[in-house]
């Protein structure tokens, strides 16, 4: 057994482990622990893989801001000490999640699908079974530095690759922040009483429509052909 | 710097360790690296103990008083003291906690403390894993610590100590940002995020121009000291731990070996701030004549010397003022610098070859700088004098809305007074 | 490096635990609430400002962690991509100043 292999099973019994207790454990502030023990577990794969720099990302995104996010959430849920959540649902979710998880296997095994009916003329079309994104392939452009962090923020910008989506993230944080932000925000308390006299409004308006229909256009009597 | 003390000593160390551990070379990695680490902590821990003695000693001649002088000539074996007091007292731990998150809290703080110290360059090639995403890494240090804060706060089963650790949460997570935003420039220039490549950017190696980014990009300095400062919870950013406010924040039900290890983290925190500003911005361990580690320490030692001026001069700010500080006016300027510098680094390009790849005006390495300096001054004083007029029609209204009440106020009076005839 | 760390902060508290006197009392294990006795639920009024404060950080963490891989390019990057990293900087901005002007940014 190498050490690589050590380190993998090291690994993966840290992620699965956390897992497992974040479904099973009781105390919902421990629940959010064990994600975080669980993530930890994920960035120490990604460093196995020698992908440094998603290690760190990892830790800095997940550990460091969403993690933080799911307690202070944990913690708005009133009484949460005295919550023992229970899960009704867990034996369906059980199969639901290993009937996907055999999918995910397949899918990735498979190099390709065909598709009928989806080539050029109706013909059928070979599809890549998971659409592997590869950044800096194909760019000709000299002066791009080697190293493989250099060649991903170049394809984030390049409009030949992946610009687009990049913006697209963007606005869809934006988005997210703005959604949040209106959702969450402690109104004042005129803005409470405008925005109650606003859906007043809105409700009065619709409670009306109905009584007083508009009044039905003057149909023409119709155009009787001369016989 | 041919001579390198340093590596005199760890590359035999290093090649034997390797040619014992032939067979496996990724056993021989984890061998050293773990040698190295515990170097790294133990020197950590020893200039822990100096860095106390020293900040009771400077605060306390700020303060025209003497400062510890009884245990030891000079009071120099205080930090002893301490230490044996930390060993030796009970550690109470309240009934309603929960155990294991309230013992692994400590445990877990001063783990990252000592961890930021693994990507730091000591020496030329000396630097405990050369890891080519350092800068992220020791933001990602940062955030890690957040959670065992709220572990702490939470294990504690305390009102105060949990709030404490919220607020304290509330701080970190804020000054976070303007700390990323002010180190972009630096990597974008740099073309690395490798500490040891942003201190080659600053030396006279491999045709660069011998300009620490200090020079470069003031603001960014300015802000990322101010921001790490605030990270690490020092005067004047300490209102969490302020005695006479919430106790003692989210470390109130700790003591002994517990407390110290908050302690320790505190402190190797900012040692840590101290040495990441050197490296980022004052050129690390580069200088003329000495041997590399020497000038580190210099600089590292002024540095934290400015900490501790800072923390015995200024007044605590208040917490709505700290947040203001840094949402209203650090993270927009943050921002604001950020874009203009991407955009004059196209524009104004050093050198020939950038020239002949992207194009844009050659300026040379020297007039790249001035020109960064001179925007980056100019968005710092812009912003100054933004924020001094927004400050300057606040106070016009507030004394406006003071003048109509004191009015008001005479008005009553002097009825009071009718009536009262 | 972190295990390493790890370890070595165990064997102290380890250490520390063998040395010190273990002299348990009701009183000691009472949670501490300025010298009296504890008032009420052990439970915080939890602001939603909070809440806000971490959301934007989440926020400026993920640009941040896509912004850093365009900073180690940037020396090869023509200036219309710069373009659009600012565009994509002016964004995130745009959504900071939407949280200013509603006024979530204030800490009540």
């Amino acid at each position: 057994m190498t050490t690589q292999q050590i380190l993998f099973i090291v690994c993966s019994a840290i992620v699965l482990g956390g897992a497992l207790l974040v479904v099973t454990t009781r105390n919902l502030f421990h629940a959010a622990l064990f994600l975080i023990l669980s993530f930890f577990g994920v960035a120490g794969f990604y460093v196995l893989l020698e992908a440094g720099f998603f290690a760190v990302a990892q830790i800095m995104v997940y550990i460091g801001a969403i993690s933080i996010l799911i307690i202070f959430s944990v913690m708005l849920t009133r009484g949460m000490q005295a919550m023992t959540p229970r899960n009704s649902q867990a034996a369906i979710a059980a199969v639901v999640c290993g009937a996907m998880f055999v999918l995910m296997v397949l899918l990735y095994q498979r190099g390709s699908f065909t598709l009928p009916g989806f080539g050029v003329n109706g013909t059928e079309r070979q599809v890549g079974a998971i659409p592997w994104a590869f950044a800096g392939e194909e760019n000709n452009i000299s002066g791009v530095p080697e190293t493989w962090i250099a060649k991903f923020g170049f394809s984030l910008v390049d409009i030949q690759q992946y610009a687009l989506p990049f913006l697209v993230s963007g606005i869809l944080l934006e988005l997210a922040l703005i959604g949040a932000i209106h959702v969450a925000r402690e109104r004042r308390p005129a803005e409470i009483i405008a925005e109650r006299a606003e859906i007043a409004a809105e409700e009065a308006a619709e409670a009306e429509l109905p009584a007083q229909k508009p009044p039905l256009p003057e149909v023409a009597p119709a155009h009787m052909e001369s016989h | 710097m041919e001579f390198n003390i340093i590596k005199f000593i760890v590359d035999p160390i290093d090649g034997f360790i390797r040619n014992l551990l032939g067979f496996s070379p990724l056993l021989g990695d984890l061998v050293t690296m773990g040698l190295a680490a515990v170097v790294i902590c133990t020197l950590a821990a020893l200039s822990f103990m100096a860095l106390t003695y020293a900040e009771r000693k400077i605060v306390a001649r700020i303060q025209d008083r003497i400062g510890p002088n009884q245990a030891g000539p000079f009071g120099l074996l205080v930090p002893l003291a301490d230490g044996i007091k930390m060993f030796t007292k009970e550690d109470t731990t309240p009934r309603a906690a929960d155990r294991g998150v309230f013992n692994a809290a400590p445990l877990i703080i001063a783990t990252f403390a000592l961890a930021g110290f693994a990507v730091l360059p000591f020496s030329p090639g000396i630097v405990g894993t050369a890891l080519n995403v350092g800068v992220l890494y020791t933001i990602a240090i940062g955030s890690g610590s957040i959670i065992a804060i709220i572990m702490a706060g939470w294990g504690s089963n305390n009102k105060y100590a949990l709030l404490g650790a919220f607020r304290t949460v509330a701080q970190l997570v804020g000054y976070e940002v303007p700390m990323i935003l002010n180190l972009l420039p630096i990597v974008a220039l740099t073309g690395s995020m490798s500490l040891m490549d942003v201190v080659y950017r600053q030396t006279l190696a491999n045709g660069n121009p011998g300009i620490p980014f200090i020079v470069y990009f003031p603001f960014c300095a300015l802000v990322y000291l101010i921001s790490g400062i605030a990270e690490t919870g020092r005067s004047p950013f300490d209102l969490l731990e302020a005695e006479s406010e919430i106790v003692a924040g989210f470390h109130t039900e700790y003591s002994g070996m517990k407390f110290a290890l908050f302690f320790l983290g505190e402190y190797v925190n900012a040692l840590a701030v101290a040495i990441l500003f050197v490296t980022i911005f004052l050129g690390g361990f580069a200088g003329p004549v000495l041997p590399p580690v020497v000038w580190l320490l210099i600089k590292c030692a002024l540095v934290f010397s400015l900490f501790i001026w800072l923390r015995g001069t200024l007044p605590r700010v208040r917490v709505d003022q700290m947040h203001d500080l840094n949402w209203k006016f650090l993270v927009p300027l943050s921002i604001v610098n950020l874009v203009i510098m991407l955009l004059i680094g196209k524009i104004f390009v050093a050198t020939e070859a950038t020239q002949q790849a992207t194009g844009g005006i050659v300026v040379g390495y020297y007039g790249q700088a001035a020109i960064f300096a001179i925007s980056n001054l100019v968005v710092l004083f812009g912003g100054l004098a933004l924020a001094a007029r927004a400050g300057r029609v606040r106070r016009l209204a507030d004394e406006k809305i003071m003048a109509a009440r004191a009015e008001q106020n005479q008005l009553a009076a002097s009825r009071a007074i009718a009536v009262g005839k | 490096m972190l295990v390493t760390a790890g370890l070595l902060m165990g064997v102290t508290l380890l250490a520390a635990s063998l040395l010190r006197p273990k002299k348990p009392s009701a009183t000691k294990a009472d949670t501490y609430e300025c010298g009296i006795e504890t008032v009420g639920d052990t439970w915080v009024q939890f602001r939603v400002q909070y809440y806000i404060f971490a959301l934007v950080f989440v926020l400026f963490s993920v640009e941040a962690v896509l912004l850093f891989p365009i900073a180690v390019a940037y020396n090869a990057l023509p200036l219309y991509s710069v373009l659009i990293a600012v565009l994509f900087i002016i964004i995130l901005l745009e959504a900071i100043v939407f949280a200013w002007r509603k006024g979530v940014l204030e800490w009540n």
